[in-house]
């Protein structure tokens, strides 16, 4: 394994497709390879029965404890519904300039519409970059179309773009030149 | 760049956790402590601009935490955090001035939006209060005065460059006239004939920058009802300033950077191409170099404009031009109040001699206004100056070193206005960050809160 690799990490059972696209998409955005590797079996020690979430913060301090030495960031995906205790839900975490990030789908998928399947993907690929993108330091951007922008709601996913804005893009860069 | 501080106190650890990690991933500078003591003491050693702050809290309460920030630092403002059955607590606390509540566990729209909404108002307050500042500055500073060799090598560099258009740097504390030898460059500069048009980057709140420098053209945003110029297209043929350069924000160095590379820009919402047809002068008073390892201020953009640098001395390494100064302010003031105070006795020139002027000439100028109003004949005595005779009695007393004299002025001039940060950073001639960071370095403390 590369030193470069991002790891795409999934938690429980995710469909090969969503696993695929991501680790595809994220290696065109990010310019940098990635690589699909299970590291948590199961989350069960983050599970909050009163609001029946998970709390992401402890996940993503299992997933730091359990991340290769040699990958330079890393992505969980879960189908759980994820929270953080200030906030009513959460599409996903990431430690700001760190190692780990998280993406929950469940409130990304849709199962309704016949045409939705290309929407999820959609979906799927901005939030992982967004979360991915903490990771390398970028902050929320004001720029509605940029994948760093801060969504409140699902409609507002949609209308982003796939691609960062061209701050963040340099932010970005800037960020990958420091990590070498 | 200036982020704004945000100081979260809840006694809960992930509530701490949570609300620090979301606001950093939102561009905050953010702090946490566990209760109120910890809250006041970290307020004396560090700077806030908003407080978020548990209305239940073990030992002093949210609603005691309040009261005594308003009282001793009213220019940060609070958004209350409350449980729902504690409402009534929050609407007392919007009558003790918070400026709005959250109820836990929050929505993610609406914690951003009143964060938001603070920070807008907040960004419109200092606006208002730069413009009357600069209006000041514009009416009294016209020219550089100084004969001592500092200054006379400032000169000589301002007239070797006269030839050029390179960028200039001019580095130096706050009030050391950063600005007006940026006037004196343009003055003396092939391009003496044009504008000199000055952009206050520390003043301009963020989201209104990008159209205040490029210009908009019409509808390229909601309230663009009419095509403006920005400051740089009227900067064109003449010298564009930029003061407090340390303070914009990354994504406009970009900007900036990309117009010093490819010497063209365009209006927000414009096509058109405006040549880049002006010099650039940067001042600052932050140290750019750490704010580079810091990854705060861009290293190619430093490189752009640290063509030529200068570096302001302090008023206290050339005293020998307090005396010019000094009769000059008293000749502009003595004018524009229209009293007949005539001269500065020997003992007060002493005094103002003595002195290390932390806030340098604009602090000095400060003082001789100050002066001239309170003066009760014709000669200004020590009793008149801000800096006043305890000064000179602590100095023969106990007070031996620079740090302390500044020190123990700083501290005099907060607790005469109450420790009113905006207030005393006028009297002091300094801006609030300055005052902050040296309140935090001398370790002064409230009399309320010692």
């Amino acid at each position: 394994m590369k030193k470069t690799d991002i790891i795409i990490s999934p938690i429980g059972k995710i469909s090969p497709w969503i696993l695929e696209t991501i680790a595809r998409e994220i290696r065109v955005i990010f310019k940098l390879p990635t690589r699909i590797m299970p590291l948590l079996n199961d989350i069960f020690f983050a599970h909050d029965p009163q609001r029946n979430q998970y709390y992401s913060t402890k996940i993503l301090d299992a997933l730091e404890s359990r991340a290769p030495k040699a990958c330079i960031k890393l992505l969980a995906v879960t189908r759980e519904d994820l929270f953080i205790p200030i906030l009513t839900h959460v599409y996903g975490e990431a430690r700001l300039g760190g190692l780990p990030s998280i993406i929950s789908i469940s409130r990304l998928i849709e199962y309704t519409q016949i045409d939705s399947r290309e929407k999820n993907r959609s979906r799927i690929i901005k939030e992982s970059a967004h979360e991915l993108g903490h990771t390398f330091d970028l902050r929320h951007c004001p720029d509605k179309t940029c994948i760093m922008h801060y969504c409140r709601k699902i409609e507002e996913v949609d209308q982003k773009s796939e691609k960062f804005c061209r701050y963040c893009k340099i932010f970005l860069s800037d960020s990958i030149k420091v990590l070498g | 760049m200036e982020q704004t501080r945000i100081l979260v106190v809840d006694d809960e650890l992930v509530i701490r956790e949570s609300l620090s990690g979301w606001l950093k991933r939102d561009g905050y500078h953010v702090d946490t402590v566990a209760s109120g003591e910890e809250a006041l003491d970290l307020l004396k050693t560090q700077s806030f601009d908003i407080l978020l702050l548990d209305i239940q809290l073990d030992g002093i309460t949210g609603m005691e935490v309040l009261t005594q920030v308003k009282e001793a630092y009213p220019d940060i403002d609070a958004i209350m955090i409350t449980a729902f059955g504690s409402i009534p607590s929050a609407v007392q606390a919007m009558k003790s001035h918070a400026f709005d509540y959250i109820l836990k566990p929050f929505d993610p729209d609406e914690l951003e939006v009143i964060i938001q909404k603070l920070v807008n108002h907040r960004a419109r307050e200092k606006e208002n209060v730069f413009l009357k500042e600069e209006y000041k500055n514009q009416t009294r500073f016209e020219s550089i005065i100084g004969q001592s060799e500092p200054m006379q090598k400032i000169f000589r560099l301002i007239e070797d460059i006269r030839d050029t258009d390179s960028s200039v740097l001019i580095t130096g504390e706050t009030g050391s006239g950063k600005g007006l030898v940026a006037k004196a460059i343009h003055s003396n500069s092939r391009v003496k004939d044009g504008p000199f048009v000055s952009v206050n980057c520390g003043a301009i709140p963020k989201h209104i920058m990008e159209s205040e420098l490029f210009g908009h053209r019409k509808g390229a945003f909601t309230d663009a009802s009419e095509t403006r110029k920005g400051r740089l297209e009227l900067a064109v043929g003449g010298t564009l300033f930029l003061d407090e350069i340390g303070e914009i924000s990354m994504r406009m160095q970009i900007d900036l950077l990309q117009v010093l590379e490819d010497k063209i820009f365009y209006k927000v919402g414009g096509t058109q191409p405006i040549a880049a047809n002006f010099r650039v002068i940067a001042a600052t008073n932050a140290d750019l170099e750490q704010a580079i390892q810091d990854r705060i201020f861009r290293k190619d953009l430093f490189y752009r404009l640290n063509v030529i640098a200068f570096t302001m001395p302090p008023l206290r390494e050339r005293k020998e031009d307090i005396p010019l100064l000094a009769e000059h302010f008293l000749t502009q003031f003595t004018q524009e109040v229209n009293r007949g105070v005539e001269r500065i006795s020997r003992d007060a020139m002493d005094e103002l001699m003595l002195y290390e002027w932390p806030g340098n000439v604009r602090e000095l100028s400060n003082a001789i206004e100050r002066a001239v109003v309170v003066c009760k004949t014709s000669t200004i005595i020590p009793y008149d100056l801000p800096i006043g005779p305890s000064l000179e009695d602590e100095l023969k007393a106990r007070y031996f070193s620079l740090g302390d004299l500044e020190k123990q002025h700083i501290l005099k001039i907060l607790n005469q206005t109450q420790w009113n940060i905006s207030k005393s950073s006028v009297i002091l001639g300094i801006d609030r960050s300055t005052l902050y960071n040296k309140i935090k370095r001398y370790e002064l403390k409230t009399d309320k809160t010692r």
